[in-house]
């Protein structure tokens, strides 16, 4: 029970894009198509499970004051991983992504939950919380991209969508636009929760 | 004495020298596909720039490699050139396809660069690309503003740096085109 809590936490409750607003930089950057989207959630959701894991299992061996370098050197680790696991079996998206996949590295999200959640508790908890908070950066990634995409370039996953009585609104592919959406979107979303929550938890 | 500076010097060590040991490994794993990768993207590149070639040759000239193109009658019809300089941020690698008889530039294609997303990347898109195509060989102006003489490049908005920058590349690979292959003549 506890463990599927871990896990919904991230999806809604404490959804890192939505919600928690974490790791804005990669959100805003790479969410002009959806298969950018898609692919820098999951490439950001195995990092996250992989530090999550290693952090967890040698938390009591590190020492409280170097505690975020080594977080950080872990996290790297597995982040130039993907990196090179990109370029060489999917270049079309290594070379779309490109600097935003060496950048997951100072993706607050990941050191985030390293700090709050894997350096506290233990192993099968962090892994919960770990895919928990990466499909919730994945699908919030995928709606924002979904969203801009279409408007966009009247596509979604490359495949045209809308008809060519569709005038693209550009805008909605340059960085102006991911903020127009993510501001649309996380009003959205908290509307809907005032709405269904009353709020009985505290903040 | 958890917190001894012999012991956060440890720690940092040995994360450090693990973390070095696995990537050696993935490195190892990994590079033989990167380098088929960037053997494929420089010959769709060459193909590009060269418009008509259906073959070419690596040929190397004091110690620069060309690729001449040849059609299908064996003809050469252009030389490419992979030119290096620096850009906004770290290198840009661009295929210049020029015809050395004609002294103009076929067309470019960027290969590798590590400009802003959004703003220089954009280098690396039809309409800048397309600044070069059939462009007769010279010194080029970088303008704010759509080109009116073919000695103009219109700059990427946001992004002249970035423009300049592979602007004067390919003013270079010109000029080691045209010392290793006369030009005119």
């Amino acid at each position: 029970m506890q463990l599927l809590n871990d896990f919904k936490n991230g999806l809604w409750n404490e959804n890192p894009t939505f919600r928690l607003v974490i790791g804005m930089c990669p959100v805003l950057a790479v969410t002009n198509t959806m298969t950018n989207g898609l692919a820098m959630g999951l490439a950001t959701t195995f990092v996250l499970l992989a530090s999550e894991i290693v952090i967890s299992l040698i938390k009591k061996l590190i020492p409280n004051d170097v505690r975020i370098p080594s977080y950080i050197l872990v996290i790297a680790t597995f982040v130039t991983f993907v990196d090179y696991f990109l370029k060489a079996f999917f270049p079309p998206i290594a070379a779309s992504l490109s600097l935003f996949v060496p950048l997951i590295v100072v993706n607050c999200l990941i050191l985030g939950r390293a700090e709050a959640f894997a350096s506290k508790n233990p192993l099968h908890r962090s892994i919960a919380d770990s895919l928990g908070m990466g499909f919730g950066f994945t699908w919030a990634l995928l709606l924002l991209s979904a969203v801009r995409e279409l408007l966009g370039m009247g596509s979604m996953f490359g495949i045209q969508i809308l008809g060519a009585w569709y005038q693209p609104m550009v805008i909605m592919v340059l960085p102006a636009g991911a903020f127009i959406s993510l501001g649309i979107l996380v009003g959205i979303m908290n509307y809907i929760t005032k709405n269904t929550t009353r709020d009985t938890h505290c903040h | 004495m958890n917190n001894s500076t012999g012991r956060l010097i440890l720690t940092l060590t040995v994360l450090g020298l693990v973390s070095a040991f696995i990537l050696a490994f993935v490195f190892q794993w990994t590079l033989p596909y990167i380098i088929k990768h960037q053997a494929k993207a420089q010959e769709r590149a060459v193909f590009a720039v060269l418009p008509g070639a259906s073959d070419y040759k690596e040929v190397e000239k004091d110690g620069q490699v060309f690729f001449e193109g040849f059609d299908q009658s064996g003809k050469r019809i252009g030389v490419a050139i992979k030119a290096t300089g620096g850009g906004f941020q770290g290198m840009i690698t661009v295929m210049v396809g020029t015809d050395p008889e004609a002294e103009k530039v076929y067309g470019i294609q960027v290969l590798e660069h590590q400009e802003t997303p959004g703003l220089g990347a954009f280098i690396t898109g039809e309409k800048y690309e397309a600044n070069f195509i059939d462009k007769p060989f010279g010194d080029y102006k970088v303008v704010k503003r759509p080109a009116t003489s073919p000695y103009e490049v219109e700059a990427i908005s946001g992004a002249t740096i970035s423009s300049t920058k592979v602007t004067s590349i390919v003013e270079k690979a010109i000029k080691d085109i045209q010392r290793a292959y006369g030009g005119g003549a």
